[in-house]
């Protein structure tokens, strides 16, 4: 296509520039119900999963429905929900914090119509568009990162393993069977964007071999003391490496103590680790953030490894959905699943989701790795 | 890598218009990242940070923290951004040919 100037003179890149104006306030995008009961809310009900009600001193009620999002959307699919918007609910519409979209209208039979509309809405290939649900004690959207998308860095993708467990996962998402909310989030790589952290389940990109040095390239891409001070266990050292006659300034790994965590490729271009078949996904279990009976927790790793296996993780799905389960299965009501893992035991926790116990899961990372170990004779056989 | 010609001298450029390498910067690279980057005329200050930033790479092998910058050449954030407007990184960091900045940028 041909260029079309915005306006934007390149010639006078600071004339007519406007900065530091920030998001527009959000009480521009207020329905008018919400504006008018804004600090006013008596109490609110699901009435069923996906579909709730909030009432105001006021006596008003807003109805709220919540839909799963892809969270990567095109500008047809924004379209489409603003279109549903217009229709609906005045064109308000709201995305929450882990990416379900929520349009509200004052009326109930708007909001039941509304469910029909958007239950009724499907991709060409037969997935929902708008699939109602994620509310109360179920599982709701995944919070999840880049992956092969768009960023450099991952051992695993994102969207596509999202994909393939929120099928596995979708009759949670749509009821609220679940002692307690579930909480699944993904990251591509340990720096974790996102909550896998703090999650009930999550699903972290994780490799296995040592980066791949560029000598030649290295101390022109590089400042070499970050990649050095980038380094959590300190297997990276300052070299002078000799590469085909010449001598280069670059760094040397101590492979014994390099445990692939990529933070040095972060750091510098010429360190790059990823692997085909070395890369894989790490499961963790157990985290939560709310204060709820007991304090927010991280969660922990329980499955070491498992391969990649594009385009559906079937192993990754298969042993989410058999945690799920069990959970499901055994906890009390309100537990979250760490609350759960920790009053059973973690023995107990691996031995009814039938998960291998193998030496990764032991800590062995500084001083802290030591209080993670049993100091007691208390333990179930 | 892409290459890019600039009063009859060729440069080697990545795809964010970093010299491949600090010791190919020349007083012509500096010329042609001004074109580049949007500064009208190279004041002293503009070389006041340039040279304070070639002296500390060569030094210590890194590119220095904002407020190391900002402390020695006595700039501060909102000069430097008057002097380079796409900032420190983008903008003197690739003028003074330095490596890219890296990280979660």
């Amino acid at each position: 296509m041909a260029f079309i100037s915005s306006g934007y003179n390149p010639d006078k890149p600071m004339e007519d520039r406007i900065t530091d104006i920030g998001p527009r306030h959000y009480e521009e995008f207020y329905p008018p119900v919400i504006k008018a009961n804004k600090g006013k809310w008596l109490y609110h009900e699901i009435l069923e999963p996906g579909v709730y009600v909030h009432v105001s001193e006021t006596g008003d009620e807003v109805y709220t429905v919540r839909t799963g999002g892809a969270r990567l959307m095109t500008v047809t699919h924004i379209r489409e929900i603003c279109e549903i918007a217009d229709k609906y609910c005045d064109g308000y519409v709201r995305f929450t914090t882990r990416n379900n979209i929520e349009f509200m209208t004052p009326s109930k039979e708007t909001a039941y119509a509304l469910k029909a509309d958007l239950e009724s809405r499907k991709f060409a290939g037969g997935s929902f568009k708008f699939p109602v649900g994620g509310t109360g004690a179920g599982i709701t959207n995944i919070v999840h990162t880049q992956g092969w998308i768009h960023c450099h860095t991952p051992a695993t993708d994102a969207s596509g393993p999202v994909k393939a467990t929120m099928d596995v996962l979708f009759d949670d998402f749509k009821n609220m069977r679940l002692p307690a909310h579930l909480r699944v989030s993904l990251a591509c790589c340990l720096n974790m964007c996102g909550a896998v952290h703090c999650s009930d389940i999550a699903i972290l990109g994780y490799h296995r071999k040592p980066p791949i040095l560029d000598h030649e390239y290295l101390d022109k891409m590089c400042e070499i003391p970050l990649a050095v001070a980038a380094c959590p266990t300190a297997a990276i050292r300052p070299s002078k490496v000799e590469y085909e006659g010449k001598t280069y300034n670059s760094v040397a790994v101590k492979q014994d103590r390099c445990m692939f965590c990529g933070n040095c490729y972060t750091m510098c271009p010429s360190m790059p680790l990823a692997d085909t078949e070395g890369d894989g996904i790490v499961l963790m279990v157990g985290g939560k953030v709310s204060n709820r009976i007991s304090r927010p927790t991280f969660s922990k790793v329980v499955v070491a490894f498992i391969p990649n296996e594009t385009p559906r993780w079937p192993t990754t799905t298969a042993t989410i959905k058999r945690i799920v389960d069990v959970y499901a299965a055994n906890a009390k009501k309100y537990e979250r699943l760490g609350e759960w893992a920790e009053r059973i035991g973690w023995e107990r926790f691996f031995e009814k989701c039938e998960l291998p116990f193998t030496h990764h899961l032991i800590d062995d990372f500084r001083d802290p790795a030591y209080y993670t170990w049993r100091h007691t004779t208390q333990f179930k056989f | 890598m892409p290459e890019v010609e600039f009063k009859g001298k060729k440069f080697v450029v990545d795809e964010d218009g970093f010299i491949d390498s600090y010791a190919n910067w020349s007083e012509d690279w500096v010329q042609y990242v001004k074109t580049q980057e949007g500064i009208e005329e190279l004041t002293d200050e503009h070389r006041k940070v340039i040279s304070m930033l070639r002296e500390y790479y060569e030094k210590n092998g890194i590119a220095p923290m904002v407020r190391v910058l900002s402390k020695v050449t006595g700039f501060k954030l909102k000069h430097i951004y008057e002097l380079f407007p796409s900032g420190p990184g983008k903008g003197a960091c690739k003028m003074a040919g330095l490596p890219k900045p890296t990280g979660c940028v």
